[in-house]
């Protein structure tokens, strides 16, 4: 049985599972679970008891929880009525499996895991499926008031459906019956689903992405996420297939189908809920999955709040990773030395947990240890594997993502199984860690030029004996990336930026971080320069013969800035994140959203917007669909800002050198000087 | 903040004429600058047993310069949290910094923490602090036996003074020795 959908209907589960000969059928299990409640004193509740078991069927139970056993009672009832409870007892109740996934629940109860054959498979990175695949692509944006004339559809063949709307849409309801596929790829599935379905209700058909005809759906919503706003769009979510919408799914833009398939197989959740979920929810509904599995009540509310303490100890514990601020310039020869999944390990090898936290010389493993372990052997086997598979590389990539993110959720204030001294320790290690690392490389004569957190760059050799004594000393494993040359950007001030940095790896690609090529923000005029660039210095070896590459680089440089006054406008498209619609100084981002509220957008915290710079100085900005002309001088400073990190290896490969063998011409690099305004000609 | 006793009876003079005393719910709005000082500058309040209380982010934590092994913290990051840790204060004075984001979606715990702020202050001096109003604080200090607000005035009272993490980092001087920094 292979699940590809689940969803909670009338009193129980339907699980829609494609059998062997390929055809999909939906089995209906009757499910109705209970909560359960635990009372500190329950005599002082006993009417409301007696009202539990004679309305609700209500019974004595024992269970289980992270900390122990607890006495309390099974209530067979929903939330409201556990809601209801909370406020009778004056919230003295504590309660569980009020807010799990019922079908979620009910297939870690009965050891089902979606998208896989049985429990054996669960933590292997192969994803066997034979599921049918269409992509629907509908030419122009999502709008209400659009029509939907033109559609590619991409199934065993490619179809394109013109014509008048009434007509594309039967050809597309015809194609979606006669096809019916397993997965549909969309992209904007989820602002197009209630357009289309609203557009085919007035053209008398019925949309048949649901096999039965149901939907279920998800409300839109803004909401904070490592420091920013988030937005969410509501969505449609058909029953018996899998509808992902591959504009908008982090999950699918990061592991592709297969990573959607093993995030699902993962956490138990049906894909399609899967795909519209942040690695931190994703990581949360694993570890719910493994503590109903394990038979473990999850907690309704965090009420068990940081321990009591004293200032000084806040300010001992409450910090983060440790950095080593690097030298601004150019190296040859430097190894980046990565711990594998540094915050994870942490958990697992310290035993780190809500309920060990106080006790770290007990025994007994934590929840959080025994749940992550097997997920970090299988990122730390697939990690390895995908060096040789470069399928798995999506499966990698959302095991790391949800790794990244169990760190960050034990400090998060509604992590089921959180807590903020758990989050201390675990960079209360890395820190020991990371410094101990450096402290092994200056006793065996390496130069440490940058540390991040997680990652050493050193200069010396052997670099593997050095590898070799820090996993010994911290018991964790890491990767060596070996640079060819690195160059690390200074900050203003003169000192050394501590994530802005590019350089060339053994295999020739060229790694950057922080610069603009890699910024979201960057119009593509502009990554497209400096990735040309980025890629003609990649061709040099060695510092000196990076040299060689001026030439190239400049040219570059010149023909953009030359081209720029005649580049199409959607090139120098801006694209960011708005965290608020009310801007109390004038500023771009505010005159941007203006523009999108006067074009009839709706918009709120956490969308994305993209515009033109049609003139700075007055903050006049158009959407990036209606623009026409833009800003010269501003994109011209933007252009140069580029530029000018990439002359900067050029400035400090001259200064390294003395000169010899660079091109004259140009200063040597003034660390203590900003990098604005420079001549083209010199570096 | 001045702490005074008479006749075995703790007052806190938290500005002139303005004084708190034990077995009282205050909520206070004044600026930071003006409770941080309040906090700092008194140093007959290191003899109470003093809980401070703040949310997901405080505003003042960083600057208070208690040494005082009777000065603790704790920090709960959502409203059940922070009604199980007013419920749990044994303490002689209990100072909460309002923090509105614990009630986002948290609202059925307006009255249970406003009634816990209320019982707490029975018999231990409970001060709910902001450095201005907003829902959750009006709802909360509905309960209050007083509502004292203290307006800024214009010598730079809307900060403390203390340099953001970011403008600590980006301190200028010039590259030399390797630095460290410890990044959330």
């Amino acid at each position: 049985m292979w699940i590809l959908d689940s969803a909670y209907r009338e009193g129980g589960v339907d699980l829609w599972s494609k059998g062997e000969n390929g055809t999909v059928q939906r089995i209906h299990h009757a499910y109705d679970p209970p909560f359960c409640l635990t009372l500190p004193d329950p005599d002082a509740h006993h009417e409301m008891l007696v009202a539990l078991e004679e309305e609700y069927r209500a019974e004595p139970c024992r269970f289980s929880t992270i900390f122990g056993e607890c006495e309390g009672y099974r209530v067979f009832a929903g939330r409201p009525v556990a809601e209801a409870i909370e406020q009778q007892t004056g919230f003295a109740v504590q309660l569980f499996n009020v807010d799990v996934r019922r079908d979620q629940r009910f297939m870690a109860e009965h050891g089902i895991v979606p998208c896989s054959t049985d429990m054996t498979t669960r933590f292997s990175p192969e994803i066997a499926h034979d599921l049918k695949i269409m992509e629907i692509r509908i030419k122009g944006n999502p709008s209400p008031t659009r029509s939907c004339t033109a559609i590619e559809v991409i199934h065993d063949r490619t179809e394109h459906l013109a014509g008048s709307e009434q007509e594309v849409l039967f050809d597309l309801c015809t194609l979606l019956t006669s096809c019916d596929p397993d997965v549909i790829l969309m992209p904007h599935a989820d602002l197009w689903m209630p357009i289309l379905a609203a557009k085919a209700g007035n053209a008398g058909l019925t949309l048949p992405f649901s096999r039965n005809g149901k939907y279920r759906s998800i409300g839109s919503r803004s909401y904070w996420s490592y420091g920013r706003v988030e937005h969410k769009d509501a969505a449609l979510i058909p029953d018996g297939r899998i509808l992902i919408d591959t504009e908008q799914s982090f999950v699918y833009r990061e592991g592709g189908l297969a990573g959607v398939l093993m995030g699902a197989r993962l956490s138990g959740l049906n894909p399609c809920l899967v795909s519209r979920l942040t690695p931190g929810t994703l990581i949360s509904s694993y570890e719910t999955y493994e503590a109903v599995r394990r038979g473990i009540a999850v907690p309704f509310r965090k009420s068990d709040a940081e321990s009591l303490r004293k200032l000084a100890s806040l300010r001992t514990g409450d910090r983060g990773g440790m950095m080593f601020q690097p030298e601004p310039g150019i190296f040859e020869n430097v190894d980046e030395i990565d711990f594998t999944s540094m915050y994870p390990s942490i958990i697992v090898k310290a035993n780190l947990s809500p309920e060990t936290i106080r006790h770290t010389d007990t025994e007994k493993r934590g929840f959080l240890p025994i749940a992550l372990e097997p997920l970090l052997d299988m990122r730390i086997a697939t990690k390895q594997r995908k060096k040789i598979d470069p399928s798995l590389a999506g499966i990698d990539a959302i095991l790391k993502w949800m790794l990244v993110t169990c760190f960050g959720y034990t400090g998060y204030k509604n992590a089921k199984f959180g807590r903020i001294e758990v989050h201390e320790a675990i960079t209360e290690r890395s820190r020991e860690i990371l410094l101990g690392a450096k402290t092994i490389a200056d006793t065996l004569g390496f130069a440490v030029l940058h540390g991040n957190v997680d990652c050493l760059w050193v200069q010396g050799s052997p670099v593997t004996a050095l590898q070799d004594a820090i996993n010994r000393q911290s018991g964790l494993s890491s990767e060596i990336d070996h640079y060819d040359w690195i160059v690390f950007l200074p900050l203003k001030n003169g000192s050394g930026a501590y994530t802005r940095y590019y350089g060339r790896l053994a295999d020739g690609s060229v790694k950057v971080r922080g610069i603009a090529a890699r910024r979201h923000d960057t119009p593509e005029y502009i990554r497209t320069m400096q990735a040309a660039m980025l890629a003609a210095m990649g061709r040099a070896r060695t510092v000196s013969e990076l040299a060689g590459a001026w030439d190239d680089v400049r040219s570059i440089y010149h023909q953009a800035a030359e081209r720029l006054p005649s580049a199409p406008a959607g090139e120098l498209v801006i694209s960011r994140r708005i965290s608020r619609l009310n801007y109390s100084h004038r500023c771009i981002e505010g005159a941007a959203v203006d523009a999108y509220r006067k074009s009839g957008t709706e918009l709120a915290p956490g969308m994305k917007i993209r515009y033109v710079v049609r003139d700075a100085r007055t903050y006049r900005v158009d959407p990036a669909g209606s623009a026409e002309t833009f800003d010269l001088p501003y994109y011209r400073q933007l252009l140069e800002k580029a530029w000018d990190e990439i002359a900067y290896a050029f400035r400090a490969g001259r200064s390294r050198s003395g000169g010899s063998g660079w091109p004259a011409g140009g200063s040597a690099p003034a660390d203590t000087e900003p990098m604005q305004g420079l001549c083209p000609d010199e570096f | 903040m001045r702490v005074q006793q008479r006749s075995g009876a703790m007052l806190i003079e938290l500005s002139r004429g303005i004084t708190l005393q034990p077995g009282t719910f205050t909520a206070v709005i004044a600026p930071e600058k003006k409770i941080l000082s309040a906090l700092n500058s008194n140093r007959d309040l290191q003899r109470f047993l003093f809980l401070y209380v703040s949310g997901n982010y405080s505003r003042i934590l960083t600057g208070i310069s208690r040494t005082s092994g009777n000065f603790e913290t704790r920090r709960p990051f959502t409203a059940d949290q922070l009604l199980t840790v007013i419920q749990e204060s044994g303490h002689t004075i209990l100072f909460v910094e309002h923090d509105p984001t614990l009630f986002d979606g948290a609202e059925r715990l307006y009255d249970p923490v406003a009634s816990a702020l209320r019982q707490a202050g029975r018999e231990s001096l409970v001060i709910l602090w902001a450095p201005a109003s907003d829902r959750s604080f009006a709802a909360l200090a509905r309960r209050a036996d007083r509502i004292i607000e203290i307006i800024a005035d214009n010598t730079g009272d809307a900060g403390h003074g203390i340099p953001s993490r970011r403008s600590c980092r980006e301190q200028g001087r010039a590259s030399g020795a390797q630095r460290t920094l410890e990044v959330s």
